[in-house]
């Protein structure tokens, strides 16, 4: 479970944390006037600076909920939480194996996973969902629009 | 009457068979993202954009336009069918649609809707016919100085009338243009923001991020919520589709009251989400039925349909006369134009006529097209809800990332948009608005350029804000709706007996 005040001190943090990385960063460029006009670093620093400002406003009110906030104290339940890694998880397994695999096989082996693992729908089920997915992909992408969608380094060295 | 005579001149360009077909496409594609939870007009468009790389652009913006009409009306279908907001700017549908739908008035509820939609739509689309060309007449005058007190303007009506906690959008949109920033400057050719990654050279596109905020965050809400897809019957009666929208000029005054509303809340930039809340909440405040509200009532479904529409409509007005787009969507449009080679902006009246008026043409058209299609396939779309999300969501995030991708056929941005994911799950689950956040990434450079070129101009003295009556005024009023958050926040104190109204919805949004 995942109280909404922890939720807003995570995301103060996380967009302080931000700010303070463009802020350091715009540093490189140079900052302020000079014979060529505003440098380029300029802009960003300031920008940095409101979102760090605003990141700590967001933190303290974070902190210390205003009687309106405190009446919504939980923001994820744990249920609640467990079906956002149900989503996002398999999400990201299937992100980080578009290099290997390529993304018609693992978009397909992502649906399957999906779909059979949990036993939503049936073995057969699945595997159809899943090729018709990747099928589908071919089809429009690679087909109709051109596009050429990445391989994985598995059809490389297959050859493909 | 010269507009009459362009408009007339757009309609031959609107009214071919060619674009008639685009907009039907458009306008059932637009219904499809409006209607699937995970996906809205927004990353819609965005993920139709590199299909129009080949056409001419008024045909990729009427296709455009198109899905944006179908996805607002799509939007309205779940809101009302099964108390589900397929679009963030009808979740106000639902307060009175759904149980006007559940008392077994589906129909009346569905045809007031898209009546009252269509009404706020026509205004808007009015609107852009007589004003937006004097607009950009207006803005051709403008210099770097006064461009940007436009922008500075936008961005501060965002925090004093977007709805969300000022500080909060303030956060997002800063972090708009800090992500805008991200490459090489235009301005001086030097490389900024890559933190240390060589690829971010080429920036970050404004597609990715709303893939990844409107996309994936909206999924990753939605998946919260099991829902069940407890359907009232989507049978349409034809009969009293036609009772229905007969009965609403006896609602005129909310029907005026709300496309007022709407087309402010679309030019200034305040968004369809906000005007769609605010009229709603005004509704409530002066009808005189307004304790029933929540329970079925016939103007609170107009009042928010009304405003949602308009706003839409009227938020391509400062899109195509300033280049300032009105909400998310318009934004990703002016994105389009950019590809397309075309400037966003005072000059497109001048240069691109037949591209300004055969757009606004196919607004009118447009619209009726949406309104035709919407009821005749409110069935089919209502079965598609059945299909269970464990099967919908995987495919959205395919969609997604094949979207992501295709932008610059860079895995990079797949990644990044997985991120902008988890951001836009935040800021969604936090009330940080969205809106400002893409509008900051699609126009923040501009502005940087223009407040650079000003500084240039004055040889770094900011008095040239300040310079004549016009650039004055437009900062000055940048400036009131900058304070005007606080302001409010330091009277309410003085008016108590309002303070105990404030709705649940306003309550959570800190």
């Amino acid at each position: 479970m995942i109280s909404r005040r922890a939720l807003e001190l995570a995301t103060a943090i996380l967009t302080g944390s931000f700010g303070v990385a463009v802020a350091v960063q715009s540093l490189d460029n140079g900052i302020g006037w000079s014979s060529e006009g505003v440098e380029s670093g300029t802009f960003p620093f300031l920008t940095g600076l409101i979102i760090v400002a605003g990141s700590l406003y967001n933190l303290v009110r974070g902190a210390v909920p205003a009687a309106s906030l405190a009446s919504v104290p939980v923001a994820i339940t744990s249920i609640e939480l467990r079906r956002l890694a149900g989503l996002f998880v398999p999400a990201a397994i299937f992100v980080a194996a578009i290099p290997l695999l390529g993304m018609y096989v693992a978009s397909a082996a992502y649906v399957f996973a999906v779909l059979a693992i949990p036993k939503h729908q049936s073995i057969l089920r699945s595997g159809v969902t899943a090729a018709a997915t990747a099928l589908a992909l071919y089809v429009v992408f690679e087909r109709m629009f051109q596009v050429s969608l990445p391989h994985g380094a598995l059809a490389a060295a297959l050859g493909l | 009457m010269d507009n009459v005579s362009e408009l007339l001149h757009g309609f031959t360009i609107a009214v071919t068979v060619p674009h008639l077909a685009l907009m039907a496409v458009g306008v059932l594609l637009g219904i499809l993202v409006g209607v699937l939870p995970g996906l809205g007009a927004p990353n819609g468009v965005s993920l139709l954009l590199p299909l129009t790389f080949g056409m001419q652009p008024v045909s990729a913006i009427i296709l455009l336009s198109s899905m944006y009409w179908g996805a607002l009306f799509g939007g309205s279908v779940t809101s009302i069918l099964f108390n589900i907001p397929g679009e963030p700017s009808s979740v106000a549908t639902t307060f009175d649609g759904y149980p006007m739908a559940r008392d077994g008035r589906p129909t009346t509820a569905l045809a007031t809707a898209f009546g009252s939609a269509a009404f706020g739509a026509l205004v808007g689309v009015i609107l852009i016919t007589f004003l937006a060309s004097w607009v950009a007449q207006v803005a051709l005058a403008f210099g770097p100085a006064e461009y940007f007190a436009v922008y500075f303007l936008a961005f501060a009506s965002f925090v004093g009338m977007g709805g969300a906690a000022p500080i909060k959008t303030v956060v997002a949109l800063a972090i708009g243009f800090a992500i805008a920033a991200i490459g090489i400057d235009t301005v001086s050719g030097s490389v900024r923001l890559t933190m240390g990654v060589d690829e971010l050279v080429k920036g970050v596109n404004f597609v990715v991020a709303v893939m990844g905020l409107f996309g994936i965050g909206e999924l990753l809400v939605a998946v919260e919520e099991e829902f069940h897809a407890r359907a009232v019957s989507s049978k349409i009666e034809w009969r009293e589709v036609f009772r229905a929208i007969g009965r609403l000029p006896r609602h005129g005054v909310a029907l005026l009251r709300s496309a007022a509303i709407g087309c402010w809340m679309g030019i200034t930039p305040g968004g369809p989400t906000a005007a769609s809340f605010m009229s709603y909440g005004i509704a409530r405040r002066f009808s005189r039925r307004g304790r029933y509200f929540g329970t079925g009532e016939v103007e609170g479904i107009i009042s928010p349909e009304t405003a949602d529409h308009a706003a839409g409509t009227s938020a391509l007005l400062p899109m195509l006369a300033l280049g300032i787009p009105g909400s998310a969507t318009a934004a990703v449009m002016m994105g389009g134009l950019m590809i397309w080679g075309l400037n966003p902006g005072p000059m497109l009246f001048v240069d691109q006529k037949d591209f300004v008026w055969g757009l606004i043409a196919s607004m009118y058209v447009g619209n009726i097209v949406a309104v035709v299609l919407v009821l005749l396939t409110v069935p089919v779309f209502a079965a598609l809800m059945r299909i269970p999300f464990v099967v919908i969501a995987p495919l959205i995030v395919i969609i997604c990332v094949v979207g992501a991708y295709s932008v610059s056929n860079s895995y990079l941005d797949v990644v990044m948009m997985l991120g902008f994911g988890v951001v836009g799950y935040l800021f969604k689950k936090l009330f940080y608005p969205l809106a400002p956040l893409v509008l900051a990434i699609v126009i923040g450079d501009k502005a940087e350029d223009a407040f650079r070129q000003s500084m240039l101009m004055s040889k770094g003295s900011l008095s040239i804000f300040f310079a004549n009556r016009l650039v004055t005024c437009l900062v000055v009023s940048g400036i009131a709706l900058l304070l005007l958050p606080l302001v409010l926040q330091l009277a309410r104190p003085f008016r108590k007996s309002t303070a105990g109204e404030t709705s649940a919805q306003e309550k959570v949004i800190i």
